[in-house]
């Protein structure tokens, strides 16, 4: 396991999480190249069957990035995405399919540093789960 | 027992109400252990009305299934009402759609039944396959009793009653103009018992049980379109552009479907077992549904389809709503 | 006509030595109900079934199948899908069953022959099982079917308590039955009279009948009719009745990818959803679910027929008993039947 370079998809908020991407990456702070990022208007436009799509497609993990609850810029996109993404962690988990290959973090445009090491503990984290079999897409006619 | 002469009554009663269309209920099916929908026109079509316990459908699809063809040059829109015969859980679903601003209560008329548990039609019809003539069942205490090919069967009520009315905390509609009788007595009982064993396996022998169960769906979305809260004018799993799940049917897109089904219905299931019902491979949705049941009540203290003026679950949030997850 | 019989003691070995040369389909239990799985062994069969939930129809028209692979960009290609021509032989299906192929092949042999259901059907002998104990919708003889009827099937098992009785009913069948001579030896007058004893008890046993007699007549002045308008109102367009019928045989065309590659899929669709006959630009032909309920019982009893000669309902009941709203063909083409107009 310890040589498998797992994909990982994150959705990251244009305001606060991507902003702080953008930092850690202006700031030359290393980290781990694992996450891949779309950028969304807000975590609250994440609708969890992205993650599901993600998890068809090929990823091993999805991190979904938003604002500091009460930050958020459109007012509570982070508290609504916060629910869905929790309830659909338990239907994975009941369904056998590891919920811990959903992450989810609060980053803000400030903090470059918290970014990379949320990146680096997730990459780790799913690093040890192992690829993800489970949902995926076989793409085999 | 329901009181089958009342109901009639109560039926053409409101029948005979001007702001009313037509009423759907339940009359005899067309063999053996069926039950079918009746839509009733005229006073006539309402004395066909029964309430056995053979009426296992979940009426709260219908309102919403009324198709709207376009109105021709000149025509008005029928605004009338529509009546409908409600169970506990019907009237649950009809509760969360008027929530969900899918419908207004203004809409229907609410004939409430305080339901005494329906049987399962998937076992009684197992039990006895040869059945083709209409049988008639009667409720006598506790147990259901009827004849077949000349011989009569008493059976014990909790063999035949269907799993979700076993567990039922609502039998007695939550919401309804008229009801028919006296409200039936509640015995709460241990509502996720059934998913206890599942809940507790590992991780790997789970997946297992569900890849063998999601193998077998052949994507009919049978489990959708008898759900009362999948109104959705274009399901997710049709849209093309873009398509969230493909057609093909394999392992990877039979679970897709089922995740997102499951998490639709995420704080609106009703747990009437509709879906369940409907599901030509005897999937058994009602343990995901359930399982998310359990779930939002515990995170969120959060019940489907009690209160019209509540909010929805996942369009309303909490600000203390757990987050130990979040990083 | 040959009519041969095996004991019930030479039953096992027979199948375990087809297996040894065919892929061999046969109903098997799961989660409580029956369907035609590939077999390994003659212990996982299990013969105690009234008939299968899905029809056997899913082995030679299958429910997914790709029909070319493509390649995209400059150096693009697009290939077909190669065929298998692999030796099946569908053990047990059911009369009704066996004549839903006879349905499908006007559809997919006729004007243009689909050359992966040809080679499936091809490569196929249909072993069929005399049903001894029809189930309470099972209507097989209203069509002048038989619940023992080898008409459609290239050779019949019967159970005739001891013994099973044998009848090579094709070429096709001849050749199998050749193959294994071994197990099989000439029928007795008395093990075809048997034979007829347990059929003549089963026809007694189908209770439901649906009269189609100048039903098609009937329904080219009933196209406006309010009937169907009455039953659709019911019908929640859930497509169980289409998906679990041996006759259905509607289809949908998809292109799947990934970046590198990707393929044109066949997947199976209904009439009774509303995607099914949606234009791209968005308009419906059949925008009501009266239109979609109505082009079921058309299709089967009146077009079909017109078209190729057979009703397309073989009277396998599965619609009935799975609808979840207890739509029933027999009383509703009965219904018809019996309108005055
Ligand atoms: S009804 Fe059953 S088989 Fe059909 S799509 Fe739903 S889960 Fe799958
Ligand atoms: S998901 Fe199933 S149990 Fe829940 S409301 Fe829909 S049909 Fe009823
Ligand atoms: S599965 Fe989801 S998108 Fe489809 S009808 Fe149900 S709630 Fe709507
Ligand atoms: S319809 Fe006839 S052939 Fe088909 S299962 Fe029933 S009895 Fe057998
Ligand atoms: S099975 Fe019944 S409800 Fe479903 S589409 Fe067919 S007729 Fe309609």
């Amino acid at each position: 396991m310890e040589d498998f370079e797992p994909n990982i998809i994150g959705f990251l908020c244009n305001w606060c999480s991507y902003a702080g991407a953008d930092l850690a990456g202006t700031s030359r702070i290393q980290y781990s190249h694992n996450v891949k990022i779309i950028r969304v208007m807000c975590s609250g436009r994440v609708n969890p069957m992205f993650v599901i799509n993600a998890l068809q497609q090929g990823a091993d993990g999805v991190l979904i990035g938003g604002c500091h609850p009460g930050d958020c810029h459109y007012q509570h996109g982070n508290y609504l995405a916060r629910r869905r993404i929790s309830v659909m962690k338990k239907l994975l988990e009941f369904m056998g399919i590891n919920p811990e290959r959903i992450k989810m973090t609060w980053v803000s445009a400030a903090e470059g540093r918290k970014f990379a090491e949320v990146v680096d503990e997730v990459t780790a984290e799913i690093r040890k789960l192992g690829p993800n079999t489970k949902i995926r897409r076989k793409n085999e006619w | 027992m329901v009181d089958q002469k009342m109901l009639v009554e109560v039926a053409k009663e409101t029948l005979a109400r001007e702001d009313v269309k037509y009423i759907i209920g339940y009359k005899k099916g067309s063999y053996g252990f069926q039950t079918s929908a009746a839509f009733a026109y005229t006073p006539k079509d309402v004395e066909e009305f029964i309430f056995t316990p053979l009426c296992n459908k979940n009426l709260a699809k219908y309102p919403l299934k009324e198709e709207k063809l376009p109105l021709k040059r000149g025509e008005e829109e029928d605004k009338r009402k529509i009546g409908l015969v409600v169970k506990g859980c019907d009237s649950r679903a009809i509760v969360q759609i008027i929530q969900e601003n899918g419908m207004k209560r203004e809409d229907v008329v609410l004939i409430g039944i305080p339901c005494p548990g329906v049987i399962n039609q998937k076992e009684i019809e197992k039990r006895f396959p040869n059945q083709s003539e209409i049988t008639d069942i009667n409720e006598i205490n506790d147990e259901y009793v009827f004849t077949v090919e000349g011989k009569e069967h008493k059976i014990p009520k909790q063999e035949l009653l269907a799993e979700v009315c076993k567990t039922c905390e609502y039998p007695n509609p939550v919401l309804y103009d008229v009801m028919i009788g006296e409200e039936v007595e509640v015995n709460p009982k241990a509502e996720y018992e059934g998913i206890k064993d599942l809940e507790e396996a590992p991780l790997e022998n789970r997946w297992e049980y569900w890849e063998e169960q999601f193998q077998r769906c052949i994507r009919c979305y049978a489990c959708r379109e008898a759900c009362p809260l999948c109104y959705c004018s274009t399901c997710m799993a049709d849209l093309l552009e873009p398509q969230w799940i493909r057609r093909s049917v394999n392992l990877s897109e039979n679970t897709a479907w089922n995740i997102m089904r499951a998490f639709h219905l995420a704080g609106r299931c009703i747990s009437c077992g509709a879906c369940e019902n409907a599901c030509p491979m005897d999937i058994p949705l009602m343990e995901l549904n359930k399982k998310l049941g359990k779930e939002v009540k515990e995170m969120f203290e959060y019940t489907p389809g009690l209160d019209i003026d509540a909010k929805p679950l996942l369009g309303s949030f909490n600000p203390d709503d757990p987050e130990e997850f979040i990083k | 006509m040959e009519s041969l019989v095996i004991s019930k003691e030479n039953f096992p070995e027979i199948i375990n030595t087809i297996i040894k040369s065919y892929r061999l389909f046969a109903p098997t239990e799961e989660n409580g109900f029956s369907g035609f799985n590939i077999i390994k062994d003659y212990s996982e069969m299990d013969l105690s079934y009234l008939n299968s939930r899905m029809p056997p129809k899913a082995i030679l028209f299958n429910q997914t199948e790709t029909l070319f692979l493509m390649k995209p960009g400059a150096k693009g290609s697009i290939k077909p899908k190669e065929i298998r021509n692999e030796k099946t032989a569908i053990f047990a299906i059911r009369p009704c069953d066996a004549k839903g192929f006879r349905i499908l092949d006007p559809v997919f042999l006729g004007n243009y022959v689909d050359p992966l259901y040809k080679a499936n059907r091809d490569n196929s002998v249909l072993i069929g099982l005399s049903c001894n104990q029809p189930d309470s919708s099972c209507f097989c003889t209203s069509f002048g079917d038989s619940p023992a009827s080898g008409k459609y099937v290239d050779i019949l098992f019967t159970d005739i308590e001891e013994k099973y009785l044998v009848e090579v009913m094709t070429e096709k069948g001849k050749g199998f039955v050749n193959d294994f001579s071994r197990f099989f030896s000439p029928a007795s007058p008395n093990q075809i009279e048997a034979k007829n004893a347990k059929e003549e008890e089963a026809i007694k046993l189908i209770k439901r009948n649906l009269k189609v007699e100048g039903i098609e007549e009937k329904m080219d002045k009933m196209f406006d009719h309010p009937i169907w308008e009455e039953y659709a109102k019911k019908c929640i367009g859930c497509g169980t009745c289409t998906y679990l019928c041996p006759t259905c045989h509607c289809f949908d065309m998809q292109d799947e990818s990934t970046l590198d590659k990707g393929a044109r899929v066949r997947t199976w669709d209904a009439c009774m959803f509303p995607e099914y006959t949606m234009h791209a630009s968005g308009h419906n032909p059949r925008p009501a679910r009266m239109h979609r309920v109505r082009n079921r019982f058309y299709h089967k009893y009146s077009y079909y027929p017109k078209n190729s000669g057979v009703i397309a309902c073989t009277g396998c009941g599965r619609c009935i008993r799975y609808c979840p709203v207890n739509i029933d063909i027999i009383e509703l083409m009965n219904r018809v039947s019996e309108m005055e107009l």
